[in-house]
């Protein structure tokens, strides 16, 4: 039984079928938001909501689609948005946020790595190279335009090229 | 329990809400249901303990041999009141410092500050009434500050929108175009991740996790709500409405519900899971399963707020312009103080009893 039937099943009340499709594609949602945030606390929430919101919307999802871009679209975007407030709101006077331990299946130095983009580099870097999507695919993903991916991509990597250096 | 499993009993949790059919009870069997609670709550009120503890104040509008005057608070710790008249501190040797002309007030989570707010301004005032930041909104209500030492964050209610801002005054966000909150203070539960309360307009209480902008549950709905308080251990949530008080833990469905009318104000103990309710004419302690009332009186209670060492409870009793102080760790005492509103510019609300002088 593949993706489609879980969908199907859990569109007609099976927890079993959600529970495959939740085992399924959780890893990877959380590895993404953990990427993006470089807050494990906050990837864990952005990754729970995200599914929460694939709930909200389950009856109307279209079972011909792929379920996996539409629910890293929302992880991805909630999580740069998320890296963003938490710029704005740095409190200068009472210290910075302490971010969280990464999760224990992320290679350390692959992360410490990449924390060191901006949240917007980070998230076509985590798209291309670590979730596997095209360039094409990411520019639909972030509702942008083909050329800013690449650009993004191109700058993101030489960062990380400078800092392996 | 790792990141996967706990979400995964979130997301199990939502799914089986969503698909479960609401089950229709007759109204009638409602009515048996509350009447019966109502009668357990009476016989549990209306004990010989309780009725030795009430004494002759039952019918007594104010306390005799009230103090005429705030001389001094019974436990260590600061008092933030609001009225009319504005905002103050009282310190326990009863001196009082007014902030400004502010009609409602919170600590912050270690009491080194104080959000207050007017109509239409939010503001970090100190102790001493110096403002540090404000912002100005519409219709603000209900500021209510959380967090831990080093990163906190203040929720507000503009009009009928949950708005939440850092500590420092930045990042103002509108929290994600959520429902329109109804008129009942959001509750920060006690901690640094930034999870809060609120209720909406249809009932509903929402826990979301207000940096990530994430709904972590959200509850049936409860018509009439009124108040949210968190245990200070952060793993009891209490939703007071207009007929009952519905206790929740880690997610949305309710872990007991108490069918008590008419609660205006719920509080739980510093430290402990006991939460004081007060009622127009009366203040209880709900305690798990038993019912104690500890004070009550003719005229109008206009809420209950804990010492910080939990042994007393503040009743402001507005008809006999006093403020009651019912001993309730150790022996029962109470004491009282008189020309309240005179020494506050107009009888005030309290906000919180906190933190140590």
């Amino acid at each position: 039984m593949g993706e489609r039937a879980w969908i199907r099943g859990a569109q007609r009340g099976s927890v079993e079928d959600l529970e495959r499709l939740f085992r399924e594609h959780w890893p990877r949602a959380h590895r993404a938001a953990f990427l993006v945030t470089g807050d494990a606390a906050a990837a864990e929430d952005i990754a729970q909501e995200a599914f929460l919101a694939a709930i909200r919307h389950l009856d109307r999802f279209d079972r011909r689609r792929p379920f996996g871009p539409w629910l890293h679209r929302i992880v991805v975007n909630r999580a740069i948005d998320w890296t963003r407030a938490r710029r704005l709101r740095a409190e200068v006077e009472l210290g910075d946020h302490v971010a969280g331990p990464p999760p224990p299946e992320l290679d350390g130095s692959a992360f410490a790595r990449i924390a060191d983009l901006t949240p917007e580099h980070r998230a076509v870097v985590v798209l291309r190279y670590v979730l596997e999507y095209t360039p094409g695919e990411i520019a639909s993903l972030l509702d942008l335009p083909r050329g800013t991916v690449n650009s993004r991509l191109r700058r993101g990597l030489d960062r990380l090229q400078e800092e392996r250096a | 329990m790792n990141a996967e499993e706990r979400a995964w009993e979130v997301v199990r949790r939502a799914y089986e809400e969503r698909i479960a059919t609401p089950r229709r009870t007759a109204p009638s069997n409602k009515l048996v249901v509350a009447g019966v609670a109502a009668a357990v709550l009476a016989g549990a009120v209306l004990s010989p303990p309780g009725r030795a503890v009430l004494g002759d104040l039952r019918e007594s509008v104010g306390v005799e041999h009230a103090q005429p005057g705030l001389f001094s608070l019974p436990a260590p710790g600061r008092l933030l009141v609001a009225s009319e008249a504005g905002a103050w501190v009282v310190a326990d040797d009863g001196s009082r410092r007014r902030l400004g002309d502010w009609r409602d007030a919170s600590w912050s989570p270690f009491g080194r500050f104080v959000v207050a707010s007017s109509a239409d301004e939010l503001a970090a005032v100190e102790p001493t009434g110096k403002v540090r930041w404000s912002l100005a909104r519409p219709q603000v209500r209900f500021p209510r500050w959380g967090g831990s030492r080093v990163d906190t964050r203040i929720a507000y209610l503009s009009g009928s929108r949950l708005h939440v801002v850092a500590g420092d005054g930045t990042g103002d966000v509108d929290q994600n175009g959520g429902p329109a909150a109804a008129q009942v203070a959001p509750a920060w539960r006690p901690g640094p991740r930034h999870v809060l309360a609120y209720v909406t307009t249809s009932g509903r209480v929402h826990v979301l996790h207000t940096d990530g902008g994430s709904l972590a549950w959200r509850s049936a709905p409860y018509p009439n709500p009124r108040a949210l308080a968190w245990s200070s251990d952060g793993t009891r949530l209490a939703l007071v409405t207009r007929d009952r008080v519905v206790l929740f833990a880690a997610g949305p469905r309710p872990v007991a519900t108490r069918f008590v009318r008419g609660v205006l104000a719920a509080e739980f103990e510093p430290g402990g899971s006991r939460i004081a309710l007060a009622r127009a004419r009366d203040v209880f302690l709900l305690d798990g399963s038993r019912v104690t009332r500890v004070f009550a009186g003719a005229g109008r209670f206009s809420g209950v707020a804990w010492s910080p060492d939990a042994r007393w409870l503040l009743v402001p009793w507005r008809d006999a312009d006093q403020w009651v102080f019912v001993r309730v760790g150790g022996a029962h005492r109470i004491r009282a103080v008189s020309n309240v509103a005179r020494q506050f510019g107009a009888f005030p609300r309290v906000g919180a009893w906190c933190c140590g002088s």
